[in-house]
Order: C-alpha cells, then sequence, then structure tokens
C-alpha cells in the first residue's frame, strides 16, 4: 500500500469527504491562504474555494459558537483550534451550546461539528496542554485520539459524519509519522481500540504521542526478554473497554501512558474501570500511570523534557509492575 | 551593564524632551534590534532552547510609550512588545538569561521571554492567549483606582488581538469603570499569516474607541515621538481620573511572525516599503538635522550596544540552564507532593 505522512493523511480524508459533501467547510486561523500553521489543510483553500474554507480573525469563542450554529441548521463544520490551549478560549460554545444542543431539543436538533486540536506539546505552558479529558467529562462529546496516518485518515471522516459533536485530537509530533493509508474514502470505527503491539507480561494503554513511546518502550523490554502489549485505544469517547480488559485478564499488569496531567487524567477512568470489574482479582501488581506529575508544561527544552512522558517512563512503569 | 532608570522630571511632550532624552530612545531601539538580531542567529544556530517573536520594525512603539512611566505604573506587553522590556529596565543579561531558560533567568525557562513578567519593574508576563492581557490591565487600572494612586496600566495588544471578545468587553468595562488604562494597539497589518483586512471589516481599529465612549486616536507608530506625545496625553488622561484611551500605532513588523515559520507571504513592495520607514533612522535623521548627533555618535553608540551584547552573551553562556527540578517548583506555593494526588 502506498505510505504518507499523518498529516497528509488527515487532509486526503477531509479533501476526499469535501468532494462527496458539500455540506463540509472548513474554518479556523490561518488555515486558508496560508494552509494552516501546522501544514494541515494546504491546499484546500485553492481546491474548494474561500466559502468552504475561511480564514478567521483571532476569534475562537466567536467561530466555534458560529459553528454551533451552522451545524444546528445541517452544515458540518470543521475548525481548527490551532493548538489545543486554545480551546479553553472556546469552553462556552462548544461546551454549553454544543454539546448539550441535542439533548435539551431532546433529539430534535444536533451538532454534526468537528473540533481539530493539534496538541503542541514544546511550546508553552498555554498551548502545550493536553486537554482530551476534559472533553470525555462532557456529555455530548465524542473524543478521537488517533497515532498512525490511516486511523487519522479514517477517523477524520468518521468524525465529519458522526452526528455528534467531535474533539479530534491530533499531534504535531506525529504530523511526520508515515505509515500505510488506502486510497479510497474510508471510516475508521469509533471505540474499536487496537493491539499496536501483542505481549503476555504488561499491559500498555496509550494514545496520540504517547502509541509510539510505548512502542519503543517494549522494543526495548523485548530485548529483556519482558513482553509488553501496547493497546491503542483510537477513541476515549466511546471507549473500547473489552480490549483493554481482555488483555489485562492475560497480562494481569497494566501501565497508563498520556501525556496529559495525570490528576484528573483519562487514565484515571481506565484504571477505575479495571479496578471496578472482574479483572482486578486478576492484577498481580498495582496499575501504573505515567504523565505529567502535574504541571503546567514549560517552555525551554531541557525542562520540557523533564515534564513529559517518554519512553524510558515506561520502561521504569514497567519495570515497576513486574517488581524490578 | 546598564539598566535603565525611571526618569525624575515631570511628565512632557516632545517639545521638552531634551537631547539626551531624543539620544536615549534611539539607543533603546538600536539596542531592541541588535539584541533581535543576535537571538536571531543564536535561534539560526539551533541555540535557542525558547522561542522569539522579532519586534524589528516596531521598536518604536514600546520606547515611545514606556519611555516616561513611572514606577508603579505597570505594563502588560503583547508577543512582540520587546522594547517595553528594555525602556522599563530590563538588562541586556537579564533578557539573553530568559531567552537560554537558564539557572539566573527570571522564571527558570518556565516561559519565553516575551512572556516574562518582572514585577519589580512594572512588567506583568504576558499570556500566550493572545488579548488575554487587555481585560487583565482593566483589572491592573481597577485595583490603581481603587487603591487612590495616580499609577497608571499601559496594555500593548496586536492587531490581531482586536478581534477578540477580550477586546471587546475590556474596553467596555475600561470605560464603564473610568479606570486610568491606555490601550496601545500595535497595527502592524498582519496576524500571524493573514492580512489585518482579512480579520476587521474597518481600516482604522482606533474607530472602535468609539463604540466605548473613549478617545481613539491613529498614531504613526514609525515615529518614536508620535507615539510619545501620544501616550503622554493619554497618561495624563488616565492619571487625572478621566479614563481610559484607544491609541492605534501603524507599524509593520519587517521580520516573519516567528524564526521557524514555514514562508512569509507578505508582498516584497509591501516590506519595502515599510522597511523605509525604520524607526530607527527616522528618530537618526531628526536628531542629526537638530544637530544633537552626528555619524561619530552613532557609531560610539553602535559600539558600546556591541560590547554590551557581547559581553552579556559570554556572561549567560557561562550560566548553565535551569536545573530541570525547576520545572516542578511553583506550581502552588506549595509543593506539589502536597496536594495528596
Ligand atoms: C487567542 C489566540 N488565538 C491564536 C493564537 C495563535 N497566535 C499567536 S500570535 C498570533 C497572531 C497575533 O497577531 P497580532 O495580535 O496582530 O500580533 P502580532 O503577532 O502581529 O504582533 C496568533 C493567531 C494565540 N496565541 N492566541
Ligand atoms: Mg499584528
Amino acid at each position: 500500500m502506498r505510505e504518507i505522512e499523518l498529516r497528509a493523511a488527515i487532509r486526503e480524508g477531509l479533501a476526499q469527504e469535501m468532494r462527496r459533501d458539500e455540506t463540509v467547510c472548513l474554518v479556523g486561523e490561518d488555515i486558508a491562504r496560508y494552509g494552516g500553521i501546522l501544514g494541515v489543510t494546504e491546499g484546500m483553500l485553492e481546491e474548494f474555494g474561500p466559502e468552504r474554507v475561511v480564514d478567521m480573525p483571532i476569534s475562537e469563542a466567536g467561530f466555534a459558537g458560529m459553528a454551533v450554529g451552522a451545524a444546528l441548521m445541517g452544515l458540518r463544520p470543521v475548525i481548527e483550534m490551532q493548538f489545543t490551549g486554545l480551546l479553553t478560549v472556546a469552553m462556552d460554545p462548544l461546551v454549553n451550546t454544543g454539546a448539550k444542543a441535542r439533548y435539551v431539543h431532546d433529539g430534535a436538533m444536533s451538532v454534526p461539528m468537528v473540533v481539530r486540536s493539534p496538541h503542541m506539546m514544546h511550546g508553552n505552558a498555554y498551548m502545550s496542554q493536553a486537554l482530551e479529558a476534559w472533553f470525555a467529562h462532557i456529555p455530548g462529546f465524542k473524543v478521537v485520539t488517533p497515532s498512525t496516518p490511516a486511523d487519522a485518515k479514517g477517523l477524520i471522516v468518521a468524525s465529519i459524519r458522526d452526528p455528534d459533536p467531535v474533539l479530534f485530537v491530533e499531534h504535531e509530533d506525529l504530523y511526520a509519522t508515515i505509515g500505510p493509508v488506502p486510497e479510497e474514502l474510508f471510516t475508521a470505527p469509533f471505540g474499536e481500540a487496537c493491539v499496536r503491539r501483542e505481549g503476555v507480561d504488561v499491559t500498555v494503554v496509550a494514545w496520540l504521542a504517547a502509541v509510539p513511546a510505548a512502542d519503543a518502550a517494549a522494543g526495548e523490554l523485548a530485548a529483556q526478554g519482558i513482553s509488553v502489549e501496547v493497546i491503542d485505544p483510537r477513541t476515549l469517547v466511546p471507549f473500547d473497554s473489552e480490549a483493554v480488559l481482555r488483555s489485562v485478564r492475560k497480562t494481569g499488569r497494566l501501565v497508563i501512558v498520556h501525556e496529559a496531567v495525570r490528576r484528573g487524567g483519562f487514565g484515571g477512568e481506565i484504571a477505575a474501570m479495571v479496578a471496578g470489574s472482574d479483572v482486578v482479582s486478576k492484577l498481580k501488581a498495582p496499575i501504573e500511570r505515567v504523565a505529567n506529575p502535574g504541571v503546567s508544561v514549560p517552555h525551554a527544552k531541557h525542562l520540557n523534557r523533564a515534564v513529559l512522558p517518554d519512553k524510558d517512563d515506561v520502561i521504569a512503569a514497567v519495570k515497576r509492575t513486574l517488581g524490578s | 551593564m546598564t539598566r535603565r532608570q525611571p526618569l525624575a522630571d515631570e511628565m512632557s511632550h516632545r517639545d521638552a524632551l531634551t537631547a539626551d532624552y531624543l539620544r536615549e530612545m534611539y539607543r533603546l531601539m538600536l539596542l531592541g534590534r541588535r539584541f533581535t538580531e543576535r537571538a536571531l542567529e543564536l535561534a539560526a544556530e539551533q541555540r535557542l532552547p525558547v522561542g522569539m517573536h522579532p519586534s524589528a520594525g516596531q521598536e518604536a512603539v514600546g520606547v515611545g510609550a514606556c519611555f516616561r512611566l513611572r514606577p508603579g505604573d505597570w505594563v502588560l506587553p503583547s508577543l512582540r512588545t520587546t522594547e517595553a522590556f528594555w525602556t522599563r529596565g530590563v538588562t541586556v543579561l537579564q533578557m539573553f538569561n530568559a531567552i537560554m531558560g537558564n539557572a539566573g533567568s527570571v522564571n527558570a525557562g518556565k516561559e519565553s521571554f516575551h512572556h516574562s513578567g518582572y514585577p519589580d519593574l512594572g512588567i506583568l508576563a504576558g499570556s500566550a492567549i493572545v488579548g488575554a492581557q487587555i481585560p487583565q490591565a482593566v483589572g491592573v487600572a481597577w485595583a490603581i483606582k481603587m487603591k487612590r494612586i495616580d499609577n497608571v496600566a499601559v496594555c500593548f495588544f496586536g492587531d490581531g488581538a482586536a478581534g477578540r471578545g477580550d477586546f471587546h468587553e475590556g474596553l467596555n468595562l475600561a470605560s464603564l469603570l473610568k479606570v486610568p488604562v491606555v490601550f496601545v494597539c500595535e497595527n502592524n497589518l498582519y496576524f500571524q499569516t493573514v492580512p489585518a483586512a482579512v480579520g476587521q471589516p474597518i481600516e482604522d481599529i482606533a474607530d472602535r474607541a468609539a463604540s466605548y465612549a473613549m478617545p481613539g486616536q491613529v498614531v504613526d507608530g514609525q515615529d518614536v515621538l508620535a507615539v510619545y506625545d501620544a501616550v503622554q496625553t493619554a497618561v495624563a488622561r488616565a492619571r487625572a481620573g478621566e479614563g481610559p484611551t484607544l491609541l492605534e500605532c501603524k507599524t509593520y513588523r519587517f521580520l516573519g511572525h516567528y524564526p521557524s515559520m514555514l514562508r512569509d507571504d507578505r508582498p516584497p513592495e509591501e516590506i519595502a516599503h515599510w522597511t523605509k520607514r525604520d524607526p530607527i533612522s527616522i528618530l537618526g535623521r531628526h536628531l542629526e538635522e537638530l544637530g544633537h548627533q552626528d555619524g561619530a555618535a552613532v557609531e560610539a553608540v553602535e559600539a558600546a550596544i556591541a560590547k554590551e551584547l557581547d559581553d552579556s552573551l559570554r556572561e549567560c553562556e557561562a550560566t548553565p540552564f535551569a536545573d530541570a527540578k525547576q520545572a516542578f517548583t511553583n506550581v502552588y506555593g506549595e509543593p506539589i507532593e502536597a496536594m495528596g494526588l
């Protein structure tokens, strides 16, 4: 199969779906003329024109609310929130108007919008936030977290077609990841985890940039005779609990890795789900979480590295579950 | 090492500025330009562990606006108001340490130099959320008013920030509460990659002052003396308890939005037009005409700045990076371990 970058895979999914469905439109800062500050929407203005690919002023709250209104009227807006920290500026329209419209209309209306939210974790305390747990906490929002080019394409298309608001999380560090991606238009399913690597000793659940970190850790541990199973849930809402339970039933050990802050992070929800299931009796070690220990993400590179979880942190956590 | 001190004499407009003051303005702008050039060299050598937004071309705004602020006044810089730092008294060494995330830096590398605060010099750390400083400045000014002191808040922001609800809400609040704040818009005709005209349906952001019943004025942002005068008037009004003013300084950034941008799509003719309106040359010519500064004097200033940059950079390079442990401090007043989870 042809191989492309994850960035190009998202772009291809967007473009193919826009050709198929003319209600899909793109809204955001620097997305039209410039092609996106991180280059995802390059060429979209040229192909789809300024009515469907619209540069916005610096008005995140305004255009998020606008997208909610347009989605209620049947458009399928895909808005780009440049960097994840900017979600905070648009929380009211997203959380209040967007996520609740179906509920308060008791199903008579819905908000088929997508919020593309690129994690840029090597930036600063403001922009470099991983806020997927905030949205997972909001009834009405779905949360999608692809880590491979094929998933990114299939899931962006599925997100656009989904009838409800979707937070589609991207990761700057993954944009250049190359992998096989079908050329035709396709969707990837929500709520279906993928086993990235099979193993029998320890289960590691990771998403976004934590997936390559977990995979690299698993590779190194394999050389030491430790067999790690890496599970990528691909979507956090809906979540494939069964895939995690199946794996932990086998391994008896669980490590959860994410770049978001540990306290209140989505890892806690997964740990609680496992602890509340019959699999709890199969656990041979306490559940480990590898995450930001609870600080804002610092700017200077050397501090930034110290805060964000990496391969070595995963290796250490896996070894703790093995008592070594 | 020179640290600029606040001026002791009373407020005055440009005609009352002595030759020394004019030369000082020139030095501050030139220092800003040469510092930016040095920092960009470091960036090109991949030696900058932090990001930056070059202010080249816009030096007159920060220098003119902050030149005669007093101790107790507060400045809230934008991402590009580098010159507010020099003019308020931050030293070159402090800036280099901040830009390197060094042990001795103001925030140990937690934030970039342009979002750093120096509370002892009356500078609040800016947020990377464009425009967030606008309502915050209103709060600073409100507190000043409540304390019944005659200080002011000066809030800088770009044309892009004027698209934010924070701009509109902030100006509305400032006017309603009649607080001592001066809003200084650095309209450099672009927000990141997009021309200002795409982001706003009007030519002059200053026109928006009318909606909030405050004076609004377009200022030539390349002329440091025009900026100085306009800010002096607005500051006097604020100190007298007459409320806020919106100043729109028309300016231009000579360089890209930040060093690692993929492209700069601005028309070369436009860049050429504006680089002819270099704020440093404009004041330089004025000084020459007045007989306050000749070629030899300019060379001496250049040499002094070059030496200061060299010395400070050398000292900065001999300083270790901030210890990574510092990344985990000052989240709260207590250590993060005290949070129980
Ligand atoms: C609320 C918000 N949206 C988007 C961004 C990303 N961003 C950083 S700088 C910038 C442009 C700012 O333009 P302007 O206010 O005109 O200042 P300039 O860079 O031109 O000095 C943007 C969009 C941001 N930092 N904050
Ligand atoms: Mg601007």
